[in-house]
């Protein structure tokens, strides 16, 4: 009787057990992916503030991973061309502009809040908000490699788009007016309800200098 | 007049000023932060109409590098910028491979130390002869240790023309023997890939000479960049004639791709080989951003493909059968049987898509049809499909009673016959994949599990369908023809498809494994039709049919046994390192000549059974590699299995004409010894001990 029972429930039981194991493996699976909500996380900025990702739902945000000495970020900052993406989407699309450093201290870029407020004042720049993840909890979690590493969320926390800042790898600012600018291209296409057509691009740049 | 002559004389002090100091600021070498750059020749002079080699020759200070053509995760290569005389025809850098660099989290394909970019340039004919001519070289890199410092230099050199061929600058013939001990050597051997949900597989073929071991990963690099994640391990599998690669592919990798570069070295030698990847055709691009509406279209895809795949010569003869028989029970219980029957399929589909679908969480690479990668799963299929052809023919009824073709009553094991057919029909199904179902099933392992899940249970509802339609809609039935007599004969002639089926999949098996182990799996096959002629005979008495049992289930044991020994010789598993060289005269006498070895000759071919037992219980044991290694002697292995004139005249000098023949030659220069023809571990040990 007992093992009528077994035999006629075994092959459910199987299957129930490849469901759990499967949505247990979904939960840990780290990496973002274009079409998926994006990880959330609780980040604390140069003024002290937290901020969740959750709390920003309704609002587009754009994550900028940065280090102010790396070249590529350079290139991107002297040139000016970083800070008129951060003002187009913010008075085009009502953008949440989040600037990340995810430099461990010790290594480059990784600045004391009154050095990251500086640098955005002397830059003219104009993040809604920069903040600090000495310990790399938030680039981890976004598999952040480079700076510039750009990432675009939508008002539903779904991540629309990951990659570079622009179509030129180089660390020469000159080829900057000949480039693709990903986030305003991908900002400007979903004001117009067009799918995004590049939503994955190549990050170039300087390594992230996490912390081990 | 003379204003004009000040003039001009001013004009050209001018300009020749100009040029002065624009070669005042063209310093060659240049030491920027971190590196030396120059701009170097191979020649003193060019002649016009020449091909000679300019380098650029980089510096960087320890534990810097600069990057090679794919620069990995992060990272630039160098780019170059030429002036040159009119028609000069500059070739692409002939990049050496470079170095893994392993930066944090990420890697890099770099240069460390003093390197060189050599760059191959056609001259043209019109040059003067006795005139020097100037090259402009625009140089950018990119120097990094942790952090990177983009640096740029204008480099200038100038080259007497001559009308004699040119000479070495010896100052830079170690650097460019350096970058060509670095060349990898193009090869046209076929090399494919394939984009397969994450991962990018390639297979390359490599004719068996190329690799004296399974390449490191480390020695692996691909020219293409942002396709592959250089950080994340890669799979390497090498068999006589291919090594396979299964790469990471980079999140950040979008659109297609045309052709994939790959360079390896040999560990050993140093020597690189570069392939040109083209794509396989089952290539598709992956599709992470799957729509609630492009959902909808793949589970229709799913349902079409199921339905196809009715049509497939592996799957039709058990349908067609199991739908004529459905006709011939009473109409009440078409719709359980049918029911029964789509449960069946679904559940396995079910359990198969959940299999792969947590493979796969779980890190595996694998892909539909990945159970066919398997040399267990295809020998396991090759008895299956057999044993149903057997009894579709006519020779016993096992299968029969499965697919539900015996006594046709409504009794509820008959339902579970329908049940079971079900089942059998997903497993007969599973080599097979019908049109609709490849993007269906690519779609399926990207999207979240319960969405996959929904495309194979999509695939198994369109497999059950023909067979629901007809229980629910008996009228259908109507326009099948008759049951009657004919059925007999068209179950006879359905086994053909399946014999057909068979071969196929021994091919398969004769692909991923060797002729061995296709040995194994038709004496498997053998023993299997023993044992259901032997089940089909009729009782005598009780001795009789309790030996019959126990040699049926010695039989049975034969043919899981050649099974397990035919999923052994997996190719693709690493092997044991061969002792032997293959048998040249040349070489034999190169040995016979050194007082210091000695020499042990196989003559052997595939299909002489003594040889090979030979091989496998004498010259494959540990005894025997250990006696060859102790005693320094040399194994030369001689094939015969294909006509080879110079081995036939070997025989010959011992007067055989038929192997296996053993002879072992002294380290002394004594006459050579013939060994037996069958060998024992001790015996050959022995002789190897004296030589």
């Amino acid at each position: 009787m007992l093992r009528d029972i077994q035999l006629r429930y075994a092959p459910t039981l199987l299957i129930l057990l490849f469901w759990v194991m499967f949505s247990l493996t979904t939960l840990a699976q780290a990496a973002p992916r274009i079409g998926q909500a994006a990880p959330d996380f609780v980040g604390v900025d140069t003024n002290g503030n937290a901020h969740r990702l959750d709390d920003f739902q309704g609002q587009t945000v754009v994550l900028e991973w940065t280090n102010h000495d790396c070249p590529f970020v350079q290139k991107h900052y002297e040139s000016g061309n970083m800070q008129t993406q951060q003002r187009r989407a913010q008075n085009d699309h009502g953008v949440v502009w989040l600037t990340v450093i995810s430099s461990s201290p010790g290594t480059q870029g990784h600045v004391s809040p009154d050095k990251a407020n500086a640098l955005t004042e002397s830059r003219d720049a104009s993040p809604t908000a920069v903040i600090l993840d000495e310990d790399g909890t938030i680039g981890r979690a976004y598999d952040a490699r480079v700076t510039p590493h750009m990432y675009i969320i939508d008002e539903q926390g779904t991540l629309i788009y990951m990659g570079g800042i622009d179509s030129n790898p180089s660390a020469d600012p000159a080829d900057i007016p000949d480039a693709t600018q990903y986030v305003i291209q991908a900002l400007n296409e979903k004001a117009a309800d067009e799918p995004i057509s590049e939503p994955i691009t190549r990050p170039y740049g300087c390594s992230i200098k996490y912390a081990d | 007049m003379i204003g004009k002559l000040i003039g001009k004389l001013l004009t050209h002090l001018f300009v020749v000023a100009l040029a002065a100091s624009s070669i005042a600021a063209l310093a060659n070498p240049v030491f920027e932060d971190h590196i030396e750059v120059e701009l170097v020749s191979e020649t003193q002079t060019i002649q016009p109409g020449s091909e000679t080699r300019l380098g650029l020759r980089l510096l960087p200070d320890p534990q810097w590098h600069t990057y090679w053509r794919n620069p990995g995760d992060s990272g630039l290569p160098i780019d170059l910028n030429w002036s040159m005389p009119p028609n000069t025809h500059i070739h692409s850098p002939s990049w050496p491979y470079p170095q893994r660099i392993e930066v944090g989290h990420l890697v890099n394909y770099g240069y460390e130390g003093e390197h060189l970019l050599p760059i191959r340039i056609s001259w043209p004919d019109d040059l003067i002869v006795g005139e020097s001519i100037e090259i402009r070289l625009d140089a950018e890199w990119l120097v990094c240790k942790i952090e990177c410092i983009p640096g740029q230099a204008q480099l200038a050199l100038s080259l007497p023309v001559t009308d004699t061929p040119a000479l070495d600058a010896a100052k830079w013939t170690d650097l460019f023997a350096w970058a060509d001990r670095r060349q990898p050597a193009k090869t046209h051997r076929s090399a494919h890939f394939s984009i397969e949900a994450e991962r990018v597989k390639v297979n390359l073929d490599t004719g068996g000479s190329m690799f004296g071991q399974v390449p490191s990963a480390q020695h692996i690099f691909v020219t293409n960049t942002n396709v592959i994640d250089h950080a994340k391990p890669m799979g390497v599998q090498a068999g006589d004639q291919a090594v396979e690669l299964d790469l990471p592919l980079s999140p950040y990798f979008n659109g297609t791709l045309d052709q994939l570069g790959v360079v390896i070295v040999d560990d050993a030698s140093g020597q690189a080989f570069a392939w040109s990847a083209q794509p396989q055709a089952m290539a598709h691009e992956p599709s992470n951003n799957v729509g609630s509406q492009s959902i909808l279209w793949i589970l229709v895809s799913a349902l079409m493909g199921g339905v196809l795949l009715n049509l497939m010569p592996c799957v039709f003869p058990v349908l067609s059968i199991k739908a004529l028989h459905l006709l011939q029970t009473p109409s009440s219980a078409h719709r359980s049987h049918a029911l029964a029957y789509t449960a069946g399929v679904l559940l396995a589909f079910g359990v198969l898509a959940g299999g792969l679908l947590a493979l796969r969480a779980g890190g595996e690479a694998i892909g539909w049809g990945f159970q066919l990668q398997s040399p267990w799963v295809v020998g396991g299929l090759i008895y299956v499909f057999f044993v149903m052809a057997l009894s579709l023919s006519g020779l016993a009824e096992l299968g029969s009673r499965w697919m539900g073709l015996g006594q046709s009553t409504a009794s509820s094991s008959t339902h579970r016959g329908s049940f079971m057919t079900g089942v059998l029909a997903t497993i007969v199904a599973s080599p097979c994949t019908a049109p609709f179902m490849g993007a269906a099933l690519g779609a399926a392992v990207l999207m979240p599990w319960w969405a996959g899940l929904g495309v194979f249970l999509m695939l198994g509802l369109g497999l059950a369908l023909p067979l629901l339609v007809l229980g629910f809609m008996p009228h259908w039935g109507r326009w099948l023809p008759k049951p009657g007599p004919w059925m007999v004969t068209f179950k006879q002639l359905m086994a053909f498809p399946l014999y057909l089926a068979t071969v196929w999949l021994i091919w398969v098996l004769a692909r991923q494994t060797d002729a061995m182990a296709v040995g194994y799996i038709l004496i498997g096959l053998v023993a299997l039709a023993f044992v259901m002629w032997l089940i089909r005979l009729p009782e005598r008495n009780p001795t009789l049919t309790s030996v019959r049992h126990a040699v049926v289930a010695l039989g049975l044991i034969l043919a899981v046994a050649m099974l397990a020994s035919a999923a052994r010789s997996d190719l693709s598993e690493p092997r044991e390192a061969d002792l032997s060289e293959p048998f040249s005269a040349s070489r034999l006498q190169q040995i016979i000549d050194n007082p210091q070895q000695a020499a042990f000759v196989n003559m052997t071919a595939d299909w002489c059974v003594t040889c090979l037992v030979n091989e496998q219980v004498a010259l494959s044991s540990e005894r025997f590699a250990n006696a060859l290694k102790d005693n320094d002697v040399v194994y030369l292995k001689g094939d015969w299995t294909r006509r080879d004139e110079r081995i036939t005249a070997y025989l010959a000098e011992f007067e055989r004409n038929g192997v296996p023949l053993y002879v072992a030659y002294p380290r002394n220069g004594d006459p050579p010894r013939v060994l037996p023809q069958v060998l024992t571990p001790e015996g050959v040990s022995r002789v190897l001990e004296s030589l």
